[in-house]
Order: structure tokens, then sequence, then C-alpha cells
């Protein structure tokens, strides 16, 4: 008989595991103790008191939202469409008072890993190169994978972002409703063509977006104010871009999608 | 005065105190445990690695519960293992068990002969085999013993069962894995 005890701990030498990554650094990224210049600024709380807080004031613009969307279905609506995103501009003013929270991205990966947990392509705008940092949030039906870029010479800082550049990429198919925007009159919502796709420019005073859930619902945890906005159709994705610069800085960003 | 290098127990009390680099250094001494063990029962590499990174941010925000004189190491793989498990997707292909090739085995050790290193390796191949045809159970009871060498208690945690359990499940697993090698009687 053989030496089953034997021959499996030989195996457990000689198992080929994926290499370990280096947790370390992610881990302390992920908890906002080590200056991370792609990272937006968190406020620092509690840990224990933050989800509590978070609560409070996703509640608070939920009450504001809601007596927009009341206010504003006496009035006429504006929306345009495209796959995985809606744009409703009302009438009147968003709130002034944005609830302080950062973009919920995802984990940290390598691109190769979200492209390969995404199962697309993702598409990185040429004219500013490889992202500094890359996320994955699988709770996207189909993913999400955001690319991260530092402010630099033309992609100032965003205050709402703490980011000179946002890619968010996700399969505008699997999720026709995903993506919803609702902005006020003093916002920009335009109609445009970007490297032949359709798209739209979201520029001014800031917008709300949230998400759909997997049953249509929106969902409130991800609610955010945003700054300027290019929505495009690529194929079966859609691609946003969210900073401070403008709308032909973005169109050109666009445009180098590949 | 010479500094001398930090206990676990050091560490943790640090740690629970909000010094980051302690927990830093936590991390790292666990963390190839924690993958492993994450990569195991997610059967993916990715999904390991954000269940291994979700368990150790979890693990930090609930540290002011960790009992002090505990030891970490059961304790953060029972949070790793719980969030693997939240992350296996049925419908997702597997990464399979294999053996690292000959020529990254054995560092310094002595050089079988050819014949009896391919015999070896087929042997141990077949061995690897029948572990995954195991039901998952009874496959990871036996990768927690013996491949991760995590302890009963360990085990225990990050099976999420009692010592007991683990004792009579790791004899049935040891008694189907002789079946499925032919060797029952």
């Amino acid at each position: 008989m053989r030496d089953l005890d034997r021959d499996l701990g030989v195996i457990a030498v000689e198992l080929a595991y994926p290499p370990t990554p280096p947790l370390a650094a992610a881990v302390q990224r992920e908890l906002g103790v080590v200056p991370d210049r792609a990272r937006p600024h968190r406020p620092r709380h509690a840990p224990h008191r933050r989800p509590l807080r978070v609560a409070v004031i996703a509640a608070v613009v939920v009450l504001l939202l809601a007596a927009t969307a009341v206010a504003a279905s006496r009035a006429v609506r504006e929306f345009l469409g495209l796959q995985g995103a809606t744009v409703e501009r009302v009438p009147g003013e968003l709130p002034t008072r944005p609830p302080a929270r950062e973009p919920d991205l995802g984990v940290r990966v390598p691109l190769a890993t979200a492209e390969r947990a995404a199962g697309f392509g993702v598409l990185v705008p040429g004219r500013v190169g490889a992202p500094d940092d890359v996320r994955l949030r699988r709770q996207t039906p189909g993913a999400e994978v955001a690319l991260l870029y530092e402010p630099r010479r033309g992609l100032p800082r965003s205050e709402r972002t703490g980011l000179g550049l946002l890619v968010t990429e996700f399969r505008g198919d699997m999720n026709p409703q995903y993506l919803r925007k609702i902005a006020g009159q003093a916002t920009v919502v335009e109609r445009l063509t970007v490297g032949g796709q359709r798209a739209i420019w979201i520029e001014g005073a800031p917008h709300l977006f949230f998400y759909s859930g997997p049953d249509g619902r929106f969902v409130v945890r991800p609610l955010r104010l945003a700054a300027n906005v290019l929505l495009i159709e690529r194929g079966d994705l859609l691609v946003r871009l969210e900073g401070e610069f403008g709308r032909d800085a973005a169109v050109r960003l666009g445009e180098s999608l590949r | 005065m010479v500094d001398r290098p930090l206990d676990e127990r050091d560490l943790v009390s640090r740690a629970k105190r909000g010094d980051h680099a302690a927990y830093a250094s936590l991390v790292e001494m666990h963390q190839t445990i924690a993958f492993r063990t994450a990569w195991l029962i997610t059967r993916s590499a990715a999904e390991a690695e954000e269940a291994a990174q979700d368990a150790f941010v979890k693990a930090y925000r609930a540290l002011g519960r960790f009992r002090d004189g505990a030891p970490f190491r059961p304790w953060v793989l029972a949070i790793v293992a719980n969030e693997s498990r939240n992350r296996v997707v049925a419908s997702q292909r597997r990464e399979r068990l294999t053996l690292r090739a000959a020529e990254e085995r054995r560092p310094g050790g002595a050089v079988p002969s050819p014949e009896a290193a391919l015999l070896e390796r087929e042997t141990r191949t077949e061995l690897v085999d029948a572990v995954e045809r195991l039901p998952d159970r009874d496959r990871l009871v036996i990768a927690c013993r013996y491949f991760l060498g995590l302890s009963e208690a360990e085990t225990a945690a990050a099976l999420d069962c009692r010592r007991g359990t683990v004792k009579s499940r790791l004899s049935r697993a040891v008694a189907r894995l002789r079946d499925q090698m032919g060797e029952g009687l």
C-alpha cells in the first residue's frame, strides 16, 4: 500500500500555486493609510462610524433627489440615452451640498487581471498612456473596470474624484439602464459623435449619477456628484470619461481610446 | 539597545492601537497562506487576490473584537475563507491543481534518476488528479491539512466547523482518496 501521507506531503511542496500578490501595500491603500497619489482624498473617520455616516448622507441625498424628481414631473424633462446610460435634465437646480464621498470603484488589480475578469478588452486613452491605477468592480453585472490617472498638465485635479482623469468601462448591452444621470438646467448636456460613435457630453454644474441594480431599481450606495463627463458607446462597451477638462479635450481623449 | 524582531502578539497589539506599519507587517507575514487558502477555495487567482485583500481590510476593521493573546492566523484565515466562499462562482472555469515543473523543484536537493523522477511525477500527478475528483468538502479538508499545512484548529476555522468534524471529515476524505487510487482493500 502506498504511503498517502508521504505523497500528499510531497505534493504540498510541489504544487504550482499562482504567485502571491503583494497584498500589504494594497491593503494599506484600501485603508487609506499610505499616500496614494492616484487615490481620491478620503476623510478620516473612525471605521465603525463610517457606514452609518455614509448611510445618513445617502438617505439625505435620496430625499433631496426625490423632491427634485417630483418637482420635475410637473414640467418638461429632457432625456438623452445611450446603451447603458440615460441622462435626464430636469427644471431647477440640484442639491448644492453634495455627499462628500469617494467613488466606489472596486478593488485594485493589474490591468490584465481586470480584462480577464471582465471578459472584455479594456480601452485605454492613448493620449495619456497607461493608467496609474486600475480597479475592478464586480458588483456591476458583467464587471466594471476603472482606469485612474493622476492630475497632470492638461488633466487638472477634480475636487470630486481627486483625479485628473477617471475612465470607467462596462458592458452597456448587458446593462442598458445601468447609469442614470440627473442634471439641472445649469448643466450642459450635449449629444456628440466621437470617433464615429454616439456620445453625450455633460458639463457645468455638477450632476447626480447613480446605478441601477440587477432588478432595475436604483441603488443608493454609489450615488455621488460628478464632474464633467463624456459618455461614449464603443460597440458593446459604455465608456465614461470624467474630469475637470473641457469638451474638446474630452473628445480628443475619447478619440484616442484603443 | 538592540532591536529585536517583533512577535505576532506585539504586532497585533500595536495594530489595535492604530499602528498601520504593524498591521502591514502582519499582512506580509500571512499574505501567502491567506492567498493560497483563497485560491484553493476559489480556484481563481483574480478572485483569490480580491478575497485575501478584502479579508485583510475587514480584519483590520474588526481588530477591536480580536481577543488579546489569541493566535492571529486562524482568525484571519476564517475571514479569508469566508470571503473566498462568497466569491465562488459555480459556472466559472476552475484553475486546476498542477505540480511545478521538475526544474523548479528540489532546490539544492538530491537529483533522482530520470526514470525515477518520471515515475514519481506520474504517481503524484495521478494523486493530484484523484484529489481533484473528490467532492469539494473532501478536497478542501485535504488541501487545508496537507497542502497548506494548517493545524486542526486552523482548518476548523477556515472550514467553519468543529475540530472533531475536521478529524472525521479528513478520515473519510483519505479513505475516498484511497478508493480512487484503487487501494480500497
